[in-house]
């Protein structure tokens, strides 16, 4: 037999050996503190070390994931989209699928509650909350108003709510009791929301129906659903973080960055990437996502300036943030 | 369909004006996707570089009222429509949100547009409700993309251009078309003119008129026809006159002895003869009389076998010079009776494939008519090998023949001496069955002659190599 007939069969079988093996992703060092971005446009999860402010590595994991989890164990990674039957679970330390659920098609968003052991899975196919505990066996469900899609809960972990994307009420869960509560009537085309449980309020953001592009983010009281006030922070105001006394805002069809106070006075706003649909609130900075941009701007609260940007896959949509204990 | 076929012109005139028509009809197609492709083009290098001139009016930053105002003053002075936009929700801002809204551009489009590039759209809008072709100049600010230049022109602008490019063209076309089957039609009257002429020709020779002419002065296939269609003509006519002659030689020259025969016999019953002596002279005379007719009707047999295709030789190898030894010696008695002298010298090596009776037939024939025309001198002949094969060659010093005739000599019933006497007992075939013989046995006869001093015959025979 020829050399080059050698090489064709030494070729082929590695490649059937490789093509049986479990996808193999580069480990995340136990210890480390990160911040994973799930990348829409490009199908990958980049992590990046927060200490160092560098980018560790990307998965290239081939699958439309819109959202991930990473588990109190600090290892256990799950990644859910909408358009997979499965939600996968990583290892973190060793860079392989470890499990997978069966969820079926729909998931939109996922939320790890407060007491640690469940997880809320929105489904906008069936318009249900599941929860899942985390070996992920369902423990209950709740029906919610058409196309739930953002979820936030109180910090005692006692009530959650739910916004739908195109109806205009949003829906509350009593998370001890596990029942419905009455939701009450909210602006039409809301993302993002932030429960101040101090103030009572629940801060709420939006894309805007057709032609017209939300402005503001509109404060309802949390138990009353009364509108309390609007917040000029243009245009699309759709995730916020609390750091001290300030809410941060990004608003991706201006790109822009918002301080505001507490109590409602905008204090200081700032160009940050482009398309920012993500933020996150770190010790003393925060993290803010440019869909568009495909980088993660490290920025210092006070001043809103970026400290360092780092270049993520392509289409950062989430940010999942893994901390000290 | 058939009274449109029925006639070669129609034929003819049909297939031109369809390949005219085909020829429009394809460069007329091809054009047109030319012309609406080279436009298009046009249209959509001339949108991109307007979107591109207002684009550089853009610095970074959210766009400003000035440059709005800007692009919306100068869509009043366009041909194109021109607008701006920067309304995130239209440039597909919030793509992994399902807004249940019809953006101006999509995620794909937006991807595009982010790398920098501009993009070309042709086709149907709903939000223009109708077909548009539209080039779309991204406004860009780093990664961010601030809006869009949209500049576009309807479909139906530009099949109107395309529409009154097709009435001139069918004009021209039809113009073009009239003439050329105009043209077409007096191009294939020319042609096939000669055609008819031919055909009326050819009733006329099959009713036996044959001083048909056809006037073509081309050089072609048709006039090259016309020609041989003449020659054909001539040829009838002359082989007309052949047979008439012939028929007419035929029977005078059987009239001849039937006249003596019956002379004679009416002589002989009416008793006029009386002495033994007369009775005899005149059986003697009939019997010769009808020798020859027998000879005369033998050799117009032998004539026409040979002239049809299955007359058979037998052939097998022949020494030639014992056969002709054996002839030349039944003529021995004649030649002393005519006190002519004999001279031969004959190649015995010389072996033929031929049939035996035949050649003796020929050989025979050109003796006869050797004596016949020689009263004083002699024959001699010669037997000799020649380059190719041998030769026969008898000289006798006879009356020889006219160089006007000698061309005729060898047609049946040819005779230089136009008084028909057949004192010499020749039928005036011998010399052509001699020929006909000769070239069945692929040899040929070839005759020399001086007048007034003596005639030469050759004859040239293929021979076996040992």
């Amino acid at each position: 037999m020829s050399n080059l007939y050698k090489l064709f069969y030494l070729l082929a079988f590695t490649g059937f050996l490789t093509a049986c093996h479990p996808e193999h992703y580069q480990p995340i060092d136990s210890d480390a503190n990160i911040a994973a971005t799930i990348n829409i446009k490009d199908m990958t999860v980049s992590f990046i070390d927060i200490d160092s402010r560098e980018k560790i590595t990307d998965w290239a994991v081939h699958k439309p994931y819109t959202g991930g989890i990473i588990f109190p164990d600090r290892d256990t990674f799950l990644l859910y989209g909408s358009q997979l039957e499965t939600a996968d679970l990583y290892s973190l330390s060793t860079g392989e699928i470890i499990g997978q659920w069966e969820v079926g098609e729909g998931i939109v968003n996922g939320l790890l509650l407060e007491n640690k052991k469940e997880i809320a899975f929105v489904n906008e196919n069936d318009n249900y909350i599941h929860f899942v505990d985390l070996k992920g066996k369902e423990s209950s469900k709740m029906t919610t108003e058409k196309d739930p899609f953002t979820v936030t809960q109180s910090a005692d972990g006692s009530k959650m709510y739910v916004l739908s994307f195109n109806h205009e009420v949003l829906s509350v869960i009593d998370l001890q009791q596990m029942q419905r509560l009455d939701g009450f009537k909210i602006h039409s085309f809301a993302a993002g929301a932030l429960l101040l449980d101090d103030q009572n309020e629940l801060w709420v953001g939006g894309h805007g129906e057709g032609i017209d592009i939300e402005r503001n983010i509109h404060i309802y009281d949390a138990t009353t659903g009364e509108l309390k006030k609007k917040i000029a922070v243009p245009t699309m105001p759709v995730d916020f973080a609390v750091m001290d006394d300030s809410v941060y805002i990004v608003s991706h069809g201006s790109n822009t960055l918002y301080k505001v106070a507490k109590e409602g006075e905008v204090l200081d706003s700032k160009i940050i990437g482009a398309n920012p649909f993500t933020i996150k609130a770190l010790d003393n900075e925060l993290l803010v996502a440019g869909y568009d941009s495909s980088d993660v701007h490290f920025i210092n609260p006070d001043d809103l300036r970026a400290n360092k940007s780092v270049k993520v896959g392509s289409g950062p949509f989430q940010i999942v943030l893994r901390e000290k204990k | 369909m058939r009274f449109l076929t029925d006639t070669l012109a129609k034929k003819l005139w049909l297939t031109v004006t369809a390949a005219i028509f085909i020829t429009i009809l394809y460069s007329y197609l091809l054009s047109y996707l030319f012309y609406e492709k080279l436009y298009v083009e046009n249209v959509e290098e001339s949108l991109l570089e307007e979107g591109l001139a207002l684009a550089s009016d853009y610095e970074g930053g959210p766009l400003t009222d000035e440059l709005k105002e800007q692009v919306v003053w100068y869509n009043t002075k366009a041909d194109s429509d021109v607008f701006i936009v920067n309304n995130p929700r239209e440039l597909s801002a919030c793509f992994p949100f399902e807004m249940n809204y019809d953006s101006l551009i999509n995620g794909k489009e937006r991807e595009e547009l982010l790398k920098g590039n501009p993009l070309f759209k042709s086709g149907y809008e709903d939000r223009f409700n109708g077909r548009i072709m539209a080039v779309i100049v991204p406004l860009l600010d780093e990664d961010r993309l601030e809006g869009i230049i949209y500049l576009y022109l309807p479909l139906e602008k530009i099949s109107d251009i395309t529409k009154d490019f097709a009435y001139l063209w069918m004009l021209a076309a039809f113009l073009f078309l009239v003439v050329a089957m105009i043209s077409g039609t007096v191009l294939v009257k020319r042609m096939t003119r000669p055609l008819l002429e031919m055909k009326y020709a050819t009733e006329r020779v099959s009713k036996g008129d044959y001083s048909v002419n056809i006037k073509n002065q081309s050089e072609d296939e048709i006039g090259q026809l016309a020609h041989a269609f003449n020659h054909m003509a001539d040829s009838i006519r002359e082989e007309d006159e052949r047979k008439r002659e012939f028929l007419a030689n035929v029977s005078h020259e059987l009239r001849t002895p039937i006249s003596y025969v019956k002379g004679y016999s009416d002589a002989l019953k009416s008793g006029m003869v009386t002495n033994q002596e007369d009775y005899q002279k005149y059986l003697q005379l009939i019997h010769r009389e009808a020798g020859r007719m027998e000879r005369l009707v033998g050799d117009l047999l032998d004539l026409s076998k040979l002239e049809t295709d299955e007359y058979q030789l037998v052939k097998m190898p022949l020494p030639l010079a014992q056969l002709i030894e054996d002839a030349l010696q039944k003529y021995l008695p004649k030649i002393a009776e005519k006190h002519l002298t004999l001279e031969y010298d004959l190649d015995p090596d010389i072996i033929i494939n031929a049939d035996e009776g035949r050649i003796e037939q020929i050989i025979q024939n050109i003796i006869d008519n050797a004596l016949n025309y020689t009263e004083q001198g002699g024959l001699s002949l010669h037997l000799y090998r020649t380059e190719n094969g041998c030769c026969i060659e008898l000289e006798d010093s006879g009356i020889g023949i006219p160089p006007e005739d000698i061309e005729k000599i060898k047609q049946r019933f040819y005779r230089v001496n136009k008084a028909r006497t057949r004192a010499d007992g020749g039928t005036g075939l011998g010399l052509a069955i001699a020929e006909k013989l000769v070239n069945l046995h692929e040899g040929e006869l070839t005759l020399d002659s001086t007048f007034g001093a003596g005639t030469v015959v050759r004859i040239f025979l293929p021979i076996i190599d040992e």
